[in-house]
């Protein structure tokens, strides 16, 4: 089953496996370093046995370190570099200042007052909120689901092909993708005139102009396009299940559900609760592109984000520094999310991200 | 190995590939021959601005040689900072908002050109002549930052004329279909048809339900349709008929105040209505998500019944153009009349901007300068005398306009010839320089017999404020929220599902509240300052 699997699945699940090696292992290393070099451990060692342990790690496996090299600089280069940008949510920029320099005008929070007192804040507040809490809860067990019945499947051909059929549309672009729903669901769509034909009020059925339909079909075409591709992870974590149990659990009479429930969710859990965390992490951030490309005004009520107000307002209205206030906002309740996330899974399922 | 070497011929041959297309890329921009440079927007199909026969003789009469180099518009709205861009003095056609213009103003990176009167005989005597064009260019600081674009005509306040289809309506008549209670005979089908609104409802319905270009399929017609919130033909006037003076940013001048129609109880009446108008089916949907293309597209084939627009001829094809007529506003059931003004206007002020980086100020302004001149505004405007767009002979020292492009439409023609940008075009150039295009006249004449006269009365166009900077960053988040919230409680309201309720309605008054105080105060305050300084 894992020949289907890309490498990045596979990546992944060797990451979060040598992970908890790693931890389990942390004391372990130490010792059998001395043991190897030939070196009972004394008093004078003990005192760093961890620095030690390092050292002698390093000097024996150092090299592979090059191979993180190009991940690193990336991350430095384009997640760590700009990052000083955030400035600019405490200062009357405009593109052409310098960020710090000496005609830098320092506002303090004048910008981040200016966000909060507009008078939808909480609007868009909310309706970010709801947009990825909903997205969430759709979106999160949808593929563990998807994931543990297609391994369920005794063809594999039937298993393969269905697999391929669900995350084909993740490869549709977001614009075609936007331009298919507005085809469908849009006024003199699809769905509206069949609703005409069908002998609806006159008015049709307009559902890119109906605030109460962007959520759902934001979500719901979210999801179709990404159930199957985020499935995968979980299908890389499910192969690494011991046939052993499952012949154990047959033994014991358990049914296909019972083993579901006691043999394979078990052995992705780990799996589950670090995705989670890390989407929690982004939970305040889903796509403004896509809502963006859905949004009318009909349903501006409810699809005026957090990140669409930042690009309006920000970007396109030239108020740099209040649009970078927001976004600054949206992030330290995304950090503030994913520690509770964290704290919360350590405390309750001894899984976490440190 | 062979497999090695073919890999490292093509890494270096990409890598050369690759700087030469960047090397060459960033050397094009760079002219060292001219004086100036200037960053224009400017779409593709327009012509060469270096080559256009009134840039040739402007730097002949000059002697100031202008290097124009383009920026589409899609480019345009993508470039944070056009301001930054190396090696130009000057951008044209700038798009900037007061705030941006200030913005860059008080930073010093855009010249202030009051500081140079003296090298602009045209503009400072444009200015003495026009306190009101003087105190519109201001910014907080009082500084000039920006040259305007002048061209009043007296068109842009009435953005809307209701034609209707002649030919379907004697269709009706033919048929023995009119509506009951509607009396129409044939001879009355001439521009300026007089109808009460329910008559016009009423036909509307008919246009709905019969077949009335006889193609066998009842449903291709589109009984009335604009383009919602557009700057010309918009729905505004319909809804004024309701007796309130609407225009899209639902905010007017009346009697000297500055005032938000929304809070009209008449408003909320004529919203009301219209949602049954279109949840019947007799506004096509399309009208709130179609633009301008769309419409026009759409139109050609005559399936409209009636439709907002300025002038039939752009949204017909020819042999549509004689089924439509004009619909004078429409009357309310006691018989009277309302039109409302648009805020567009004839002032428009961030058009061309000087960079602080441009070494001879006054040479570049003096070049400028002639802009203003009755002959090279018409030329900037039109096109130029030489391309064809006017008569090669002056008639009473008047320009004439030349109607007869070939096979290219006027449309076409002066899109293609004319840069537009900085000009100034008033009352006197009509009078004294220039004779108006025929289409404009036909327009002006049109809408002095249809529309002009049945304007409320103390109704006026709020004309361009000058705001301080405390001022604009207050509004700027005030009619943020407000415009989203307006826009979005309006276009639920009408082609909503239900009907808006009156609940609804003091709702979105009362949580918009502070806001609606904020931007009237603000306005208010500024029109007061601007009575002041220009009376």
């Amino acid at each position: 089953m894992s020949n289907e699997l890309t490498s990045t699945a596979l990546e992944d699940q060797l990451d979060q496996q040598s992970d908890v090696v790693d931890e389990i292992g942390a004391d372990l290393v130490e010792q059998a370093y001395d043991a190897l070099d030939g070196n009972p451990a004394d008093d004078k060692k003990k005192k760093h046995p961890k620095w030690e342990a390092w050292k002698t790690n390093f000097r024996r496996h150092g090299w592979i370190l090059l191979f993180i090299i190009p991940a690193f600089v990336y991350v430095l280069i384009f997640c760590y570099a700009p990052m000083y940008g955030i400035l600019v949510a405490f200062q009357d920029y405009m593109p052409g200042d310098s960020i710090i320099g000496s005609d830098t005008t320092w506002v303090g929070f004048q910008n981040f007052k200016t966000f909060f007192s507009n008078p939808n804040f909480w609007d868009y507040f909310l309706n970010t909120f709801l947009l990825c809490i909903f997205g969430f809860l759709v979106g999160f067990p949808l593929p563990i689901i998807v994931a543990l019945l297609l391994n369920s499947l005794r063809s594999k051909k039937v298993k393969k092909g269905l697999q391929i059929l669900y995350y084909a549309p993740h490869f549709i672009s977001l614009v075609v993708m936007v331009g298919m729903l507005k085809l469908i669901f849009g006024s003199d769509g699809l769905l509206d005139q069949l609703s005409r034909q069908m002998g609806g009020d006159a008015g049709g059925l307009k559902l890119f102009l109906t605030p109460e339909a962007f959520r759902p079909l934001f979500i719901f075409s979210g999801n179709w396009q990404d159930f199957g591709w985020s499935a995968i992870v979980y299908l890389a974590a499910l192969s690494g299940v011991d046939p052993a149990l499952h012949e154990a659990a047959k033994m014991d009479g358990a049914s296909r559900f019972r083993r579901i429930f006691s043999v394979d969710l078990p052995a992705i859990l780990p799996t589950i609760v670090m995705l989670m965390i890390l989407s929690v992490g982004n939970l305040m951030s889903c796509g403004y592109e896509k809502v963006l490309l859905m949004q009318t005004a009909g349903n501006l009520e409810t699809s005026e984000i957090l990140s669409t107000y930042v690009y309006k307002f920000g970007l396109m209205n030239g108020q740099y520094g209040v649009g970078t206030a927001a976004g600054l906002f949206n992030s330290v309740i995304n950090v503030v999310l994913l520690v509770i996330a964290n704290f919360t899974s350590k405390k309750l399922t001894n899984n976490s991200m440190w | 190995m062979k497999k090695i070497i073919i890999g490292v011929t093509a890494t270096v041959l990409w890598v050369v590939c690759v700087t030469l297309f960047v090397v060459f890329a960033m050397g094009g921009g760079t002219n060292t021959e001219h004086q100036f440079t200037v960053l224009t927007v400017k779409e593709d199909a327009v012509k060469d601005y270096n080559s256009m026969p009134v840039f040739r003789e402007l730097a002949q009469e000059t002697g100031i040689d202008v290097n124009w180099i383009y920026n589409t518009s899609a480019q345009y709205s993508n470039n944070t900072d056009p301001v930054g861009t190396k090696g130009i003095d000057a951008i044209y056609h700038t798009g900037f908002s007061n705030l941006k213009l200030y913005d860059y103003g008080r930073r010093g990176r855009i010249v202030a050109i009051d500081e140079y009167m003296d090298s602009m005989p045209n503009f400072s005597r444009i200015l003495t002549a026009r306190p009101d064009i003087a105190e519109a260019l201001k910014s907080p600081d009082g500084h000039i930052y920006s040259l305007p674009r002048v061209e009043e005509m007296g068109l842009k306040a009435y953005p809307n004329i209701l034609y209707i289809n002649k030919k379907w309506i004697e269709k009706l008549i033919d048929d023995g279909n009119l509506p009951a209670g509607v009396n129409l005979t044939k001879d009355q089908l001439t521009d300026g048809l007089d109808l009460y609104r329910w008559e016009f409802k009423a036909i509307l319905q008919k246009f709905r339900d019969l077949d009335m270009d006889n193609n066998g399929n009842k449903d291709n017609e589109v009984p009335l349709t604009f383009v919602s919130g557009n700057w010309q033909g918009n729905e505004s006037d319909l809804i004024a008929s309701f007796g309130v003076p609407e225009n899209r940013e639902h905010k007017t001048i009346l009697n000297g105040k500055i005032t938000f129609t929304i809070e009209d109880e008449k408003w909320f009446k004529a919203i009301t209505e219209m949602h049954d108008w279109c949840a019947s089916g007799l506004i096509s949907s399309a009208s709130f998500d179609q633009d301008e293309s769309q419409f026009l597209a759409h139109g050609q084939d005559g399936r409209y019944g009636a439709f907002y627009w300025w002038e039939k001829d752009t949204v017909l094809a020819k042999e549509y153009r004689d089924d439509y007529v004009i619909v004078l506003p429409l009357k309310d059931d006691d018989g009277n009349r309302y039109v409302g003004v648009s805020n567009e206007q004839e002032v428009e002020k961030g058009e061309c901007v000087i960079l602080s980086s441009c070494e001879d100020k006054e040479g570049l302004l003096s070049y400028f300068d002639k802009f203003f001149e009755p002959d090279y505004s018409a030329q900037l405007n039109y096109g130029s005398i030489k391309s064809g767009a006017f008569l090669p002979n002056k008639e009473n020292g008047k320009l004439i306009p030349n109607d007869d492009h070939g096979a290219q439409s006027a449309d076409d023609f002066r899109m293609r010839n004319a840069p537009y940008g900085v000009v100034y075009l008033t009352q006197e150039t009509w009078d004294n320089s220039v004779q108006m295009e025929s289409r404009a006249q036909l327009r002006l004449d049109n809408l002095n017999s249809y529309v002009k006269p049945y304007v409320f009365e103390g109704v006026a166009t709020i004309p361009n404020l000058n705001y301080t900077q405390q001022e604009l960053l207050e509004l700027n988040t005030h009619e943020f929220s407000l415009s989203n919230n307006i826009a979005s409680w309006y276009t639920q309201a009408v082609i909503g599902n239900t009907a808006p309720t009156r609940e609804s309605w003091q709702n979105l008054l009362s949580v918009n509240r502070d806001s609606i105080n904020a931007v009237l105060r603000i306005n208010q305050a500024a029109y007061d300052r601007y009575i002041e300084a220009t009376v």
